[in-house]
C-alpha cells in the first residue's frame, strides 16, 4: 500500500476513480436536473451557464450533465460486478484446472480456447441477443467474456506454483494439500488477478458502452454513457455536445482504471520494480 | 517445421468443431426466428405454406439433426445458403474479407509505427517526467472509446470529400489511392488504441531486456548505445510485441464491428452483426467459422514469425 | 503519300478512341443510398420497404399512382367499368419484358392468378381477393369480374404486390426473388447483398425517350447520418431520410435539396385489447386524452410530421379534421376521471414494446412515457432488438406497442386489414361489431358520396373506442444533390419518378 502511494501513475488513477465514486455518491442525493424529465421547450440547447445546463441538453431537452452523473453509477456498477463475477468464476475454473490437471484441465482450457477465438464484443453481442437487452444481462455478458481470461491467468499462476520446488517438497513430504494450497497459492495468485482485474474494469466500461452504443446494452430512458452516445449519434452533427461529454466521461474513468492497473503492474511485477 | 505446421493445422479441427457446435446451438437460443424475420409484420401465410416454409427454414427438425446435416454439407465444402437473401454464404463472406484484411493491416501498420518508437523512447528515458508523460499519453490512447473517436472523426472530417467512406468502399486493387484515403480514419480510430497496447509492451520488454546481463556486458564492452539498442535489445524486446500484435490482428480480422458500423463499411464485423439481427443462421455459422479459422491461422503465423526472429525458440517445444 | 496515310491512320485511331472515351464519361449514373437491403425482388412476395423500392423501377402494374396518389394508366392503356363488378383492361401494345418477350394478356391473367393463389402467400392477395374470374378477351384485353363490389379494387391493383410478371420467367425460375424479368424502365444488372445493387436502363422501355438515366446504383448504408454524409461527400446523389435530426442538418446545407411531403405511413400506439387493463375502453380513452400529438411530433420528429386520425391526414378527401374526433385533445382531468371510473384512481403500470430504429419508434415511446406520467400512469419501456420486436408482434405478446404502419390513402385498404376482427394485421386482437359493420359497408359501396359518411362515422367510432391511438404521419423526405432534377414524390416512398429524373 505504501508502494502504491509512491507510484505517481497509480496515484493519479486512484484519484480519478475516487472522483467518479464521489460523483456516484453525490448523484444519489443531488443532481442539477432530473435526468429523466423531458423539457420540450429546451431541446438540444448548447452548454451554457445561463440556463444551468452546463453540458447542454439532449434531443428530449434532458440535462446532459445530470444524465452523465446518473450514468456513472450504472457504468461503475456494471464494470465492478461483471469483473467480480468473471474473476470469481474464471479464477475458480483456472485453479481447478491447474491443480487437477489431466482431462479436466484439457477440457476446460479447450473451452477457453473456443471462447477466446471469438472477438470479445461479438461474444458479448451473442449473449445479449440471447438473454435480451437489460442492465443485468450486460453484466452477465461481460462476465462471460472475462471467464476464460481469468481462467488462463490463474491457471498459469497455479502451474508456476505447482512447479515451485518448495511446494513440490511440501507435497512429497505428505503435507496437507489444502494447507499448502491456502498457504502458497492465494498470495501468489492474488497479484496477477488484481492486475488483470483493474484492466478488466477498464475494458468493461468500454464493452458496456459499445454494447449500449449498438443498442444492446442499458435501455432508455435510463442513462448510460453508451446509450447516450448511441442516441447522440443521430443528432451529433446538429449538437456535438451530446456526443462529446459522455465520451469524455467514458474516457476519464477508463483512463483511471488503466493508470491504476499500470501502476499496480509496476508495483507487483518484481522484474520491473527495481528499474527506475 | 512442416510437421509442426501440419500438427498445428490439425489442432484447428477440434477448435472449429467446438466453435461450430456452440454457435449452432446458441444462435437458435436467440428469441425470434429466421422465418419470422422473413415474413415480417405484413404477411399472412396459409397453413400449408407455413408448413413448407418451416421445412425450408429447418424449423420442423430438432437442432442436433440440423447440425449433422450442416456438418455433412460442410465436409463437402458447402456452407449453405443465407436464409435471408437466398444466396450462397461463402462467396458473400469472402467478398467482405478484403476490406477486413485491409483495415486490419492499415491499423496494425499505424499502430506499429506509432507504438514501437514511443515505447522505446519511454523505456530509454530515465527522467521520470518524460517516462510518465509518455506512459500517460499511451494510456490515454488506450482509454479512448473507439466508436466515440470514430464518431468525432465523422463530425470533424465529413466535409472532406473522399476521406470519410460512408459505405462507399473501393477495393485496394481497383483504386489504391482512394482505398488508402477512405480507410485512413477508420484505421486510425482502431490503430490509436492498438498503438497504446504496443507501446506498453515495447516499453516493458525493453526495460526487461535492458536489465539483462548480456546487454550490460555489451554496453560495458563499449559498444555504442545505439548499436546495443538496435542490435540486441530491440531484437529481443520485439518478441512479446509480435505476440500481442498477432493476437490483436486475429481479432481485428474478425471485424471491427463498431468502426465498420460508424463508417458504414461493408466488413465482416457488420455482416456478423446483421446476420445476428436477421437470425440468418447459416450466415452466422459461416462467419464465425471463418473468423475462428483466421484467428487460429494468424496465431500460427505469429508463432512462426516469432521463431524466425528468435532462433533460440524451437517450435516443437512450444506446444502444450 | 506514305506519310499522309500514316497521319490518316493516326487520325482515324484518335477519332475512334475519343468518342468512346467521351461517351463513357457521359454515362449518367445515379447513386441512391438506402438504409436497408432488399429482401428479395419478387413483386408478388416482397414485403419490405427496401424491396418495394427496387420493384418500383423493375416492374409495372396495370395502373399506378401519380404524384397526387391518383390512379393513372400504366400497363393498361385504358379500362372500362361496365358495372361495378366488372373491369375490362386494354393493355399497351408492344411492351417488352427484360428478356425480350412481349407482354400479353396471358401474363396479366397469370400474374393475377399467381397473386390469388394462397400458395404464393402474396401480401397483394388481400387487395384483390374479391376477384371471381379473369378472362382473356384478346392478346391485349383482359376482363376481371368481382364477386362483390370493391371500391378499393383499382387502388389494390396499383400496389407493387400486384405488378405484372412474365409467365415464362416464373415458370423458368420458380420465383423471382433473385432475378428480375419485368417491364420496368430499369433492369437488374448486379446485386451484391448488403452492399449494392446496380440497375441499368431498359432500352426497350415502352415510354419513348425514357428513362434519362443510364444506371441506378443502390448502396446499402444503414445509418441515416451516413446517408447524408454520403450526399455531402458526393458519393451519393439521393437518399430517402426518415430521421428528422438528419433532415434538419440537410436543410442547413445549401448544396442539398430537401423534398418533403406528408406520407401515408401512420405512427400508431396500439394496445393488446385482450390484456388487462386495455380490455376496458375507458382506460384506452384516458390514455388517448393524456397524449399530446403535437408535442410528440415536435420532440420525436422535430416537427416533421402531421398529427393524424385513423385515416392518414394527407388523404384529405377522407380524413376528418382532428377537432372532430373525440378524445383527441389532451384533457388530464377527464383522463384521470376515466381511470378512476375504470378502477385505477392511482394509475397503473404497463409496458410499451419498442425498438431502437425508426420503425420501432423509441423516441416516440419515450415521449409517451413522459406524457403519461401526468395522469399517474407508469409506462415501462421494453426496448427490444428488431428481431425480437417482430417476434413479439407475431405472437401478439405485448401490452402496447409503438409501430409505424404502412397506411394508404384509401380507407378500405388501410383500415380493413388493420382493425376488422378478421383483418390480417389486426394484432391488437380488437373485435367490435360496430367497427366491423362500418368496414364491411364501406367496402361494398362504390361511389365516394356513399362511402364518405360511412368512413366519417368509422373515424369517430375508432377514436372513441381507441384500440389504437393514431399519432401522426411522418413526412416523406428525399434528400438530393443539386444536380438531380425532375424527381417527384408519390407519398409512400416510391422511386417510380426516377424514370423522369435527370442528372
Amino acid at each position: 500500500m505504501a508502494r502504491l502511494l509512491k507510484n505517481p501513475i497509480a496515484l493519479v488513477g486512484l484519484a480519478i476513480i475516487a472522483l467518479y465514486t464521489l460523483i456516484v455518491i453525490i448523484s444519489q442525493f443531488w443532481l442539477p436536473f432530473d435526468p429523466l424529465q423531458m423539457d420540450v421547450a429546451h431541446i438540444l440547447e448548447s452548454p451554457s451557464f445561463r440556463t444551468g445546463h452546463l453540458f447542454g441538453t439532449d434531443e428530449f431537452g434532458r440535462d446532459i450533465l445530470s444524465r452523465i452523473m446518473k450514468g456513472t453509477g450504472i457504468s461503475l456498477l456494471i464494470a465492478v460486478l461483471a469483473t467480480a463475477i468473471g474473476a470469481t468464476i474464471g479464477t475458480f475454473m483456472g485453479v481447478w484446472a491447474g491443480f487437477l490437471g489431466g482431462a479436466w484441465d484439457h477440457w476446460i482450457m479447450r473451452l477457453a480456447d473456443v471462447l477466446f477465438s471469438f472477438p470479445s464484443l461479438l461474444l458479448a453481442i451473442f449473449v445479449m441477443a440471447i438473454l435480451g437487452e437489460n442492465t443485468y444481462n450486460v453484466i452477465i455478458a461481460i462476465s462471460i467474456v472475462y471467464i476464460p481470461q481469468f481462467a488462463r491467468v490463474s491457471r498459469g499462476a497455479v502451474l508456476a506454483i505447482k512447479n515451485n520446488e518448495f511446494v513440490r517438497a511440501a507435497f512429497s513430504s505428505g503435507a496437507d494439500r489444502r494447507f499448502v494450497l491456502s498457504r502458497h497459492l492465494l498470495p501468489n495468485i492474488m497479484m496477477p488477478i488484481i492486475v488483470q482485474s483493474s484492466l478488466s474494469l477498464s475494458v468493461a466500461i468500454l464493452l458496456e458502452s459499445a454494447l449500449s452504443f449498438l443498442g444492446l446494452g442499458v435501455q432508455p430512458p435510463h442513462p448510460s454513457w453508451g446509450n447516450m452516445l448511441s442516441s447522440a449519434r443521430k443528432v451529433m452533427m446538429l449538437a456535438p455536445w451530446t456526443a462529446i461529454y459522455p465520451g469524455l466521461a467514458i474516457m476519464g474513468l477508463v483512463l483511471g482504471f488503466n493508470l491504476l492497473g499500470d501502476g499496480l503492474r509496476d508495483i507487483l511485477d518484481p522484474r520491473l520494480r527495481n528499474i527506475k | 517445421m512442416g510437421r509442426y505446421i501440419f500438427r498445428r493445422l490439425l489442432s484447428l479441427i477440434p477448435v472449429l468443431l467446438g466453435v461450430s457446435i456452440i454457435v449452432f446451438f446458441l444462435v437458435r437460443l436467440i428469441p425470434g426466428s429466421a422465418l419470422q424475420m422473413y415474413l415480417g409484420t405484413q404477411v399472412e401465410a396459409t397453413p400449408e405454406q407455413m408448413e413448407e416454409l418451416r421445412r425450408i427454414f429447418g424449423e420442423d427438425r430438432p437442432v442436433p439433426v440440423l447440425y449433422v446435416e450442416w456438418l455433412g454439407r460442410l465436409l463437402r465444402g458447402d456452407l449453405g445458403y443465407s436464409l435471408r437473401t437466398g444466396r450462397e454464404v461463402l462467396p458473400d463472406i469472402l467478398q467482405r474479407l478484403p476490406l477486413s484484411i485491409e483495415l486490419t493491416f492499415y491499423a496494425l501498420f499505424l499502430s506499429l509505427i506509432i507504438g514501437i518508437p514511443l515505447g522505446i523512447l519511454s523505456a530509454l528515458k530515465h527522467d521520470p517526467v518524460t517516462d510518465v508523460s509518455i506512459r500517460i499519453t499511451g494510456l490515454l490512447g488506450l482509454s479512448l472509446p473507439q466508436f466515440w473517436l470514430a464518431s468525432l472523426m465523422v463530425i470533424a472530417f465529413s466535409g472532406f470529400r473522399g476521406w470519410i467512406p460512408m459505405g462507399n468502399y473501393v477495393g485496394l486493387f481497383k483504386a489504391p489511392l482512394d482505398n488508402l484515403r477512405m480507410l485512413f480514419f477508420p484505421s486510425l480510430a482502431i490503430g490509436i488504441g492498438l498503438a497504446a497496447v504496443i507501446m506498453r509492451y515495447t516499453r516493458n520488454s525493453m526495460l526487461e531486456v535492458l536489465q539483462m546481463d548480456y546487454i550490460r556486458t555489451a554496453q560495458a564492452k563499449g559498444l555504442a548505445k545505439r548499436i546495443v539498442i538496435v542490435r540486441h535489445a530491440l531484437r529481443n524486446a520485439i518478441l512479446p510485441v509480435i505476440t500481442v500484435a498477432g493476437f490483436n490482428t486475429g481479432y481485428l480480422l474478425g471485424g471491427a464491428i463498431v468502426i465498420e458500423e460508424v463508417f458504414a463499411l461493408p466488413g465482416m464485423g457488420r455482416l456478423a452483426l446483421y446476420a445476428i439481427y436477421q437470425r440468418d443462421y447459416s450466415l452466422i455459422q459461416g462467419i464465425v467459422l471463418v473468423i475462428a479459422t483466421l484467428f487460429v491461422l494468424v496465431n500460427l503465423v505469429t508463432d512462426l514469425i516469432y521463431a524466425a526472429v528468435d532462433p533460440r525458440i524451437r517450435l516443437e517445444t512450444r506446444e502444450g | 503519300m506514305k506519310r499522309l496515310l500514316a497521319i490518316g491512320l493516326a487520325l482515324a485511331m484518335v477519332a475512334g478512341i475519343v468518342p468512346a472515351v467521351f461517351a463513357a464519361g457521359e454515362e449518367k449514373v445515379l447513386t441512391i443510398g438506402v438504409d436497408q437491403e432488399a429482401i428479395g425482388l419478387d413483386p408478388h412476395i416482397v414485403t419490405s420497404f427496401s424491396s418495394h423500392r427496387r420493384v418500383d423501377l423493375l416492374y409495372n402494374k396495370l395502373v399506378r399512382h401519380d404524384e397526387n396518389l391518383k390512379i393513372v394508366p400504366d400497363l393498361a392503356e385504358s379500362w372500362e367499368i361496365p358495372d361495378n363488378q366488372t373491369y375490362i383492361f386494354n393493355l399497351r401494345k408492344g411492351v417488352k419484358f427484360h428478356d425480350g418477350t412481349e407482354l400479353t394478356a396471358q401474363d396479366v391473367e397469370f400474374s393475377l392468378n399467381r397473386i390469388l393463389d394462397p400458395k404464393t402467400a402474396s401480401p397483394g392477395r388481400s387487395y384483390i381477393s374479391s376477384i371471381k374470374s379473369i378472362e382473356v378477351l384478346g392478346p391485349y384485353k383482359v376482363k376481371v369480374t368481382l364477386s362483390a363490389p370493391l371500391a378499393s379494387f383499382l387502388e389494390g391493383l396499383a400496389s407493387n404486390n400486384c405488378a405484372i410478371v412474365s409467365k415464362a420467367a416464373v415458370e423458368k425460375y420458380g420465383n423471382l426473388q433473385k432475378v428480375a424479368v419485368g417491364t420496368g424502365a430499369f433492369m437488374l444488372k448486379e446485386w451484391i447483398p448488403d452492399n449494392s445493387m446496380t440497375l441499368v436502363k431498359n432500352p426497350n422501355y415502352f415510354e419513348k425517350g425514357l428513362p434519362y438515366l443510364d444506371k441506378i446504383i443502390f448502396r446499402v448504408i444503414p445509418e441515416q447520418a451516413s446517408l447524408l454524409a454520403g450526399i455531402k461527400a458526393g458519393t451519393l446523389d439521393m437518399a430517402q431520410i426518415n430521421d428528422a435530426s438528419t433532415i434538419l442538418l440537410a436543410k442547413r446545407d445549401s448544396n442539398i435539396v430537401v423534398m418533403q411531403k406528408p406520407g401515408i405511413n401512420v405512427r400508431t400506439f396500439g394496445f393488446n385489447t385482450t390484456r388487462k387493463p386495455f380490455d376496458d375502453a375507458r382506460v384506452r380513452q384516458a390514455l388517448s386524452l393524456a397524449i399530446d400529438r403535437n408535442e410528440i411530433v415536435t420532440v420525436a420528429e422535430f416537427g416533421m410530421a402531421q398529427p393524424t386520425g385513423p385515416i392518414p391526414a394527407g388523404a384529405t378527401q377522407w380524413a376528418l379534421p382532428l377537432s372532430k374526433l373525440p378524445y383527441y385533445t389532451p384533457d388530464y382531468a377527464k383522463a384521470k376521471a376515466l381511470l378512476a371510473e375504470a378502477g385505477f384512481p392511482n394509475g397503473f403500470t404497463f409496458k410499451i414494446v419498442t425498438a431502437n430504429s425508426f420503425e420501432g419508434g423509441l423516441s416516440v415511446a419515450q415521449v409517451i412515457q413522459n406524457q403519461l406520467k401526468k395522469i399517474g400512469v407508469n409506462a415501462e419501456l421494453e426496448v427490444v432488438e428488431w428481431g425480437i420486436y417482430i417476434d413479439r408482434w407475431v405472437k401478439r405478446d405485448f401490452d402496447s406497442m409503438v409501430e409505424l404502419r404502412g397506411g394508404s390513402g384509401e380507407p378500405d385498404r388501410f383500415l380493413y386489414r388493420t382493425i376488422h376482427s378478421t383483418g390480417g394485421v389486426n394484432n391488437f386482437l380488437f373485435k367490435d361489431a360496430d367497427v366491423d359493420r362500418l368496414l364491411d359497408k364501406g367496402r361494398v359501396l362504390t361511389t365516394y358520396a356513399e362511402r364518405k359518411p360511412v368512413y366519417d362515422e368509422l373515424q369517430v367510432v375508432l377514436a372513441e373506442k381507441a384500440p389504437i391511438i393514431f399519432l401522426y404521419c411522418p413526412f416523406e423526405t428525399h434528400v438530393l444533390s443539386k444536380q438531380v432534377k425532375g424527381f417527384k414524390q408519390v407519398g409512400y416512398g416510391s422511386l417510380y419518378y426516377l424514370i423522369q429524373t435527370q442528372k
